[in-house]
């Protein structure tokens, strides 16, 4: 008995992240914190000893749920997610708020459950879990405009899972197959149903990809999102996302153009951008773009750059994010036209950031240099000039913006004289840790390299590669020097696609007030003359037999319902957020049946 | 040496001098080092990628502002009003 517990092979770390933050609020202090920690590094050592295979089957209705397909490809995304979560936890270890921790939790545990999903149900229900959870990470900033940006988020999640959901309808109603498997899509609009399946599925998995047009709500709701809950939030959703379409949609041509197009508008953004997290945002659009267009070339070297790209992405950008958001715990700006001459009370923040800064460069010996260069190289070997020489251009524009402009203005600038002073220990901490693999990534990346779905032939320390990365990098330093001054930042927002939306619900409003009056007016009256008034006449009839006859049987069950109903009615708040937090629960509920039930 | 001198030290004249020696060296050694699996002409012209990433820097930067004062970059209660 004892043997066959120790003998459990594939111990789902979904499980370990879901339940495990439901007892957070159970310990204090010290403990608490020791608890989380050990949740965290229990999930990353489930991922380490899982053996390739198959488990994890259910019998759910009529479908095969399976909850654990391990292969090299969802190996080594769970791998660089449990890392994150350790990374992210140490980070945000200090926050009071259970519910804050909870969240997070739930967030990294619908990530993996994507990840190890063998059907499209098993999916798409943590792909849902992901967007109810993180939600909460930018709700609980508990500002005004937070819970604005965290209701658009939630609408942009739940249209996406909508035409995913719809998609995979399609695809089970046209194969009878929900697993998930290999259907890309060629050309630009569906010619029949199972291109019409693999078309929705794509939609949905972009959204949350943040592409262009559908990409608006993750810099609107990256910056608004708590210091801590952004540092989850930059490492999650879009790269589970990439995930997804490197399993799905591998090869498909159009996601070659989206990607390229994504790449620069992220860094065209980032120039205008004067909040720093949400410059920081712009350019998780710009890097994800070299994945989405890799994914879209499909080459065994594309993929493996993809996947190290993400998985070095994950943490430079985490780091990015901790430093940016160190700074904004610490001073409470966040704004560049606002900061400015830091680099004399956070020195040690400022070199944190700056290794962020060299590592999504792709400077040598930082990890951008082993695995951007990867993706890039593909699209040379495939001659696809104009896709190579455009994201070269992003790749400048990417040192100019994180590499230069971030450090530039927040830690030289203008000195503003700020009081400030290094974070607490646990971030600088979490801080240490990303520096280290961002440094270590860079300089041995064999180890990446095994883990990478093909086989590498690939090396990136080449003489000629290493000066050509550097003949780059370092004449677009020159070109920010010299333009400094037009680089200035100003205190503007930037409009973005969610303009649509935003403006749109403005003008269907406007519109819908005069319909209104006519409704109120001219129906209205038609109404009361042709239905109510003969209605009203025979109701007077009913109401007769009705008090004799049935009230009196029917008020016993009235007065139960009456007291029923005072009980129930503290459920219905009216709130969305109390809404949002049954739908996790029921989430957690449904997999805890399925798993535990026969 | 503390952290703060050694940033102050990368602040200085001399630290920029030696800066912009260091691009000329850069494109000097670009006319002498090995090239290998060459798949786009760019990489066959010596400092071909000093002058693409130094018009790169000026072209996002020059753009991107144009662009933005088209109409992107809005007062920050534009959506409030």
């Amino acid at each position: 008995m004892m043997s066959e517990i120790f003998n459990i092979q594939f111990l789902h770390p979904s499980v370990l992240y879901i339940l495990g933050g439901l007892f957070i609020p159970l310990f204090k202090g010290k403990v608490k914190q020791g608890y989380m920690l050990a949740v965290t590094l229990l999930a990353f050592f489930a991922v380490v000893v899982m053996p390739y295979g198959t488990y994890g089957i259910y019998e759910f209705l009529n479908w095969k749920l399976m909850f654990g397909e391990v292969d090299k490809l969802s190996k080594v995304f769970a791998y660089i997610f449990t890392i994150m979560g350790v990374i992210g936890v140490i980070y945000s270890i200090h926050v009071k708020n259970d519910g804050e921790h909870f969240s997070s939790f739930c967030y990294v545990g619908g990530s993996l459950g994507v990840t190890f999903a063998g059907d499209f149900l098993t999916l798409f229900l943590f792909w849902e879990m992901m967007a109810f959870s993180s939600v909460f990470l930018v709700w609980f900033r508990k500002s005004p405009a937070s819970i604005d940006s965290g209701f658009r988020y939630l609408l942009w999640h739940v249209v996406g899972g909508l035409i995913l959901l719809a998609g995979i309808i399609i695809q089970y109603s046209v194969s009878g197959d929900l697993s998930v498997q290999h259907l890309p899509f060629q050309g630009w609009w569906p010619t029949d149903l199972i291109s019409l399946a693999s078309f929705l599925i794509i939609i949905g998995f972009i959204v949350n990809a943040a592409v262009p047009p559908f990409g608006a709500w993750l810099p609107d709701a990256y910056p608004a999102a708590t210091v801590t809950g952004a540092v989850f939030m930059s490492a999650f959703t879009t790269k589970t996302a990439v995930y997804a379409l490197i399993r799905v949609c591998a090869g498909s041509e159009m996601l070659i153009v989206l990607g390229v197009v994504m790449a620069i508008y992220g860094v065209v953004y980032a120039v205008l951008e004067n909040d720093a997290r949400r410059l920081l945002a712009y350019h998780i659009i710009s890097q994800v773009g070299y994945m989405v267009a890799g994914v879209g070339l499909g080459t065994p070297l594309a993929i493996n750059g993809v996947v190290a790209h993400a998985f070095c992405h994950i943490l430079y950008k985490s780091l990015l994010f901790m430093g940016t958001g160190s700074v904004l715990h610490v001073t409470g700006i966040s704004k560049l036209t606002e900061l400015g001459g830091l680099y004399k009370t956070m020195p040690r923040t400022m070199i944190y950031t700056v290794i962020g800064g060299l590592s999504i460069s792709a400077f040598p010996l930082f990890s951008g240099f082993v695995s951007k260069s990867m993706t890039v190289t593909a699209f040379s070997e495939a001659h696809l000039t104009w896709a190579f020489m455009a994201l070269m251009l992003a790749s400048a524009g990417t040192f100019l913006h994180t590499g230069l402009k971030i450090p530039y203005f927040i830690w030289f600038g203008k000195d503003r004289g700020i009081k400030a002073q290094e974070p607490p220990l646990n971030m600088e901490l979490a801080m240490i840790i990303g520096s280290l693999f961002c440094v270590g990534l860079g300089i041995f990346y064999k180890p990446l390299y095994a883990l990478l779905p093909h086989t590498v032939h690939f090396e990136p320390y080449t003489a000629y590669h290493i000066w050509e990365s550097l003949q780059v990098l370092l004449f677009t330093q020159l070109g920010f020097f010299l333009l400094l001054k037009n680089l200035w930042c100003e205190d503007t927002i930037s409009l973005d696609t969610d303009w649509f939306p935003r403006k749109g619900a403005k003008v269907f409003i406007w519109l819908t007030k005069p319909l209104a009056r006519i409704e109120y007016n001219f129906i209205g009256e038609i109404y009361e003359f042709i239905i109510q008034k003969p209605i009203m006449g025979a109701a007077k009839i009913f109401k007769v037999i009705d008090t004799v006859v049935v009230d009196g049987s029917l008020n016993g069950l009235g007065k139960l319902t009456l007291s029923m109903s005072r009980k129930m009615k503290n459920a219905q708040s009216g709130q969305i957020q109390h809404y949002a937090m049954y739908m996790v629960a029921g989430f957690i509920a449904l997999i805890i049946i399925v798993m535990v039930l026969p | 040496m503390k952290l703060l001198d050694i940033v102050e030290l990368l602040r200085s004249k001399a630290a920029k001098r030696i800066a912009y020696g260091a691009l000329i060296i850069l494109i000097i050694v670009d006319f002498i080092i090995p090239r290998h699996e060459i798949h786009f002409f760019g990489d066959k012209i010596p400092g071909f990628w000093s002058l693409f990433g130094f018009i790169a820097c000026v072209l996002i930067i020059i753009v991107s502002k144009w662009i933005g004062h088209l109409g992107l970059m809005q007062d920050e209660n534009y959506y409030d009003e």
